[in-house]
């Protein structure tokens, strides 16, 4: 009998041994001086920190702060994606001496902002979400400028006049992205069209890969995306020879060496350095914080080799118009696909329309809901 | 809708639906011998990451194929284990595969998010070559497309024309009849299983190789539990399961295409596909003997002492 029972007893521990090694992952990247941290900060994302994408973005914003401000410690934790786990995971932070707490992930915004209330002495800021306190604000890029320069690029490097665009959700800020992106490309070629395809998910690789194979099957010879890592979306297009934008982080232009138009990342690390120093000498104030590509808070990264002089001359040419003001991207008239005027002549999409956007600029295929 | 449309959707269906007609087979192959695999989702998972990994690491996707395929047996044999060895339920031993296939992939996985790999090499068929490019890239796949019709007849072949499919189907109807036929039925299941998880790691390593071309946590997205489906669906038969696998993958094609036209079928409806299949095959042909499942699947072999 006793012989019998050894090989569970064996099984049981070499089970036990590895849970226990799969739950040592979480490390905290602590850089402590000798004098003590003179700020800590609690960084939390939802997702891997090296997906080539959003969260990668916002690890090296965060990270940022640390090679300006040495003598800050950071505390960091990826895959909280759930607001339960966001919360404890902000609770032990601050356990652990964070006065300021950088949430990154749609799904913390709710779990921060009960926190901020409970500990009123700790200062909360989220990524791209929209509610405020006493010690609770909000940073992040504005990236529709930048996706009407994409677009830019993408209408005048297509051959079909037929540009893919891979969503996650119909949300508002998505739709917005979708329509910057086509008013771009119309401004130039006034017979490009927009196809959209949705996954319903943030981070279903292979949901992106039947949309992307979908889009291209369509006609589509530009692929662009907006969801969380946009690896597999480029690898893909790469793989059927197609141009491809790249979005959230400057890292994608990897997955695509020949056929990479361009692409936009998140660069927050100078707002949150700045955002920090506040922080430090006490002058930090809850503001409502957006900031675009003039601002350093989104970057466009390198042309790809096969984007001719003439593409790159107009792109720097629309960039300059922006900034200088001459030109804003959701100014009327703007109508819809049903022509419906959505933006009258002479008027403006305001900021915080742009947030809830759920209609599509005529030339865009798809659903908006 | 264009005759370049339909193209596409077929062309789609091919893509996404190799890695699930592969898993398909390996669990068919499973349960003729008896043995039903719950786990199946956290063996793709583990052969996914573990394939990728490899292919991330060695620059080379055959490497991570054949690692996928190894990891793939590896997790059917710890199965085998369970069930052959230690006797032990197999639903329950399945459901614990699964979960510890999901902490393990994640573990393995961890270092490789938004690795670029070298995915497989893309593949025209010759006389296909000098037609439009369009056309052209609808057509080209990479080598386990290719392979995964011959690997159904093959799968066919073993099972209904070898003696080792014969003993095979023996043990999964009736243990105790082919044990007194002579055959070793823990050993027949405990190959069955290792054939499964080859089969199931080609499956994955489609998936993250091929098809993705990235590793993220719990890609496979119910993919085991809709290979799982199939196999009912096609009534434990290879070359049915070439159909299974089509209709649906063809299902997520054409869903995508109609989203384009405005259209917007709810994929979280969609994904109920495979499963109303299933259930429809259930209600039509589920009293019939010829269709009916291997009669000793899902039960503990307790051999003669």
């Amino acid at each position: 009998m006793k012989t019998k029972s050894l090989p569970s007893i064996v099984a049981v521990v070499v089970l036990a041994a590895l849970l226990l090694a799969a739950c040592g992952q979480a490390a905290p990247s602590a850089a402590p001086t000798e004098a003590g941290p003179c700020l800590t900060i609690g960084a939390l994302h939802g997702g891997p920190i090296n997906d080539a994408g959003y969260n990668q973005a916002m690890h090296e914003s965060v990270m940022a702060i640390q090679e300006s401000i040495p003598c800050v410690k950071i505390i960091e934790a990826e895959n909280v994606p759930e607001e339960a786990g966001a919360t404890s995971t902000m609770e032990n932070m601050i356990q652990q001496g964070a006065q300021m707490i950088i949430a990154t992930a749609f799904n913390h915004q709710y779990p921060a902002l009960e926190l901020s209330a409970k500990y009123p002495e700790v200062i909360f800021e989220h990524a791209g979400g929209w509610e405020m306190g006493p010690n609770f604000a909000n940073f992040f890029g504005n990236p529709p400028d930048t996706w009407y320069l994409m677009g830019v690029a993408a209408g005048l490097m297509t051959e079909s006049d037929q540009l893919g665009f891979v969503a996650a959700f119909p949300l508002g800020w998505t739709l917005t992205f979708i329509n910057a992106f086509e008013l771009g490309a119309q401004s130039v070629n006034p017979d490009a069209e927009t196809t959209v395809a949705y996954t319903f998910a943030w981070g279903d690789a292979a949901k992106e890969a039947d949309a992307t194979n979908s889009l291209i099957n369509q006609g589509a010879d530009v692929v662009t995306m907006h969801v969380d890592s946009p690896a597999t979306v480029i690898s893909t297009a790469e793989s059927r020879g197609v141009y491809s934008i790249g979005f959230q982080s400057l890292a994608a232009q990897q997955f695509a060496p020949e056929n990479w138009i361009s692409g936009t990342g998140y660069t927050l690390g100078d707002k949150l350095t700045w955002l920090a120093s506040t922080v430090i000498d006490g002058t930090w104030e809850p503001i409502f914080l957006r900031c675009g590509i003039e601002d350093g808070c989104m970057a466009m990264a390198p042309f790809g080799p096969k984007v001719p002089q003439e593409v790159k001359d107009e792109v720097d040419r629309v960039r300059a118009d922006i900034a200088a003001g001459n030109l804003v991207v959701f100014a009327g008239p703007i109508v819809d696909q049903e022509g419906t005027v959505k933006v009258a002549d002479g008027e403006e999409l305001s900021a915080d329309a742009m947030g809830s956007v759920d209609w599509f600029v005529e030339g865009v295929n798809g659903s908006p809901k | 809708m264009t005759p370049l449309a339909l193209l596409g959707v077929i062309s789609s269906a091919i893509f996404s639906g190799t890695s699930l007609l592969y898993t398909t087979l390996g669990e068919i192959v499973g349960e003729r011998s008896g043995i039903v695999n719950l786990g199946l989702e956290g063996v793709l998972l583990v052969s996914a990451a573990s394939g990728f990994a490899a292919s991330a690491v060695s620059g080379n996707p055959y490497v991570g194929v054949l690692v996928a395929m190894l990891a793939g047996g590896l997790m059917n044999l710890v199965l085998g284990y369970l069930v052959v060895t230690r006797k032990a339920n197999q639903l329950a031993s399945g459901l614990a595969l699964m979960f510890f296939g999901f902490g393990l992939s994640a573990w393995i996985g961890r270092a490789y998010v938004g690795a670029k790999i070298v995915g497989l090499p893309r593949l025209s068929l010759p006389g296909l070559s000098n037609l439009p490019i369009l056309y052209g890239s609808l057509l080209s796949f990479d080598p386990l497309i290719y392979l995964v019709l011959p690997t159904a007849v093959l799968v066919w072949w073993v099972l209904f024309r070898t003696r080792w499919g014969l003993s095979l189907r023996a043990v999964g109807e009736a243990p105790d009849t082919a044990f007194a036929a002579g055959r070793n039925p823990g050993r027949i299941r405990y190959r069955a299983l290792l054939v499964g998880g080859l089969l199931a790691g080609v499956g994955a390593a489609h998936l993250s190789i091929a098809y993705a071309m990235n590793w993220t946590e719990y890609m496979t997205a119910g993919r085991g539990f809709i290979a799982i489906a199939l196999v009912i669906f096609s009534k434990w038969h290879p070359l049915r399961a070439i159909v299974g696998a089509l209709l649906f993958s063809g299902a997520v094609a054409f869903q995508l295409l109609l989203q384009s036209s405005g259209i917007q079928v709810s994929p979280f409806l969609l994904n109920t596909v495979p499963y109303l299949l299933t259930l429809l095959v259930l209600i039509g042909w589920g009293g019939r003997r010829k269709y009916a499942a291997p009669a000793s699947l899902g039960r503990v072999y307790q051999g003669t002492e």
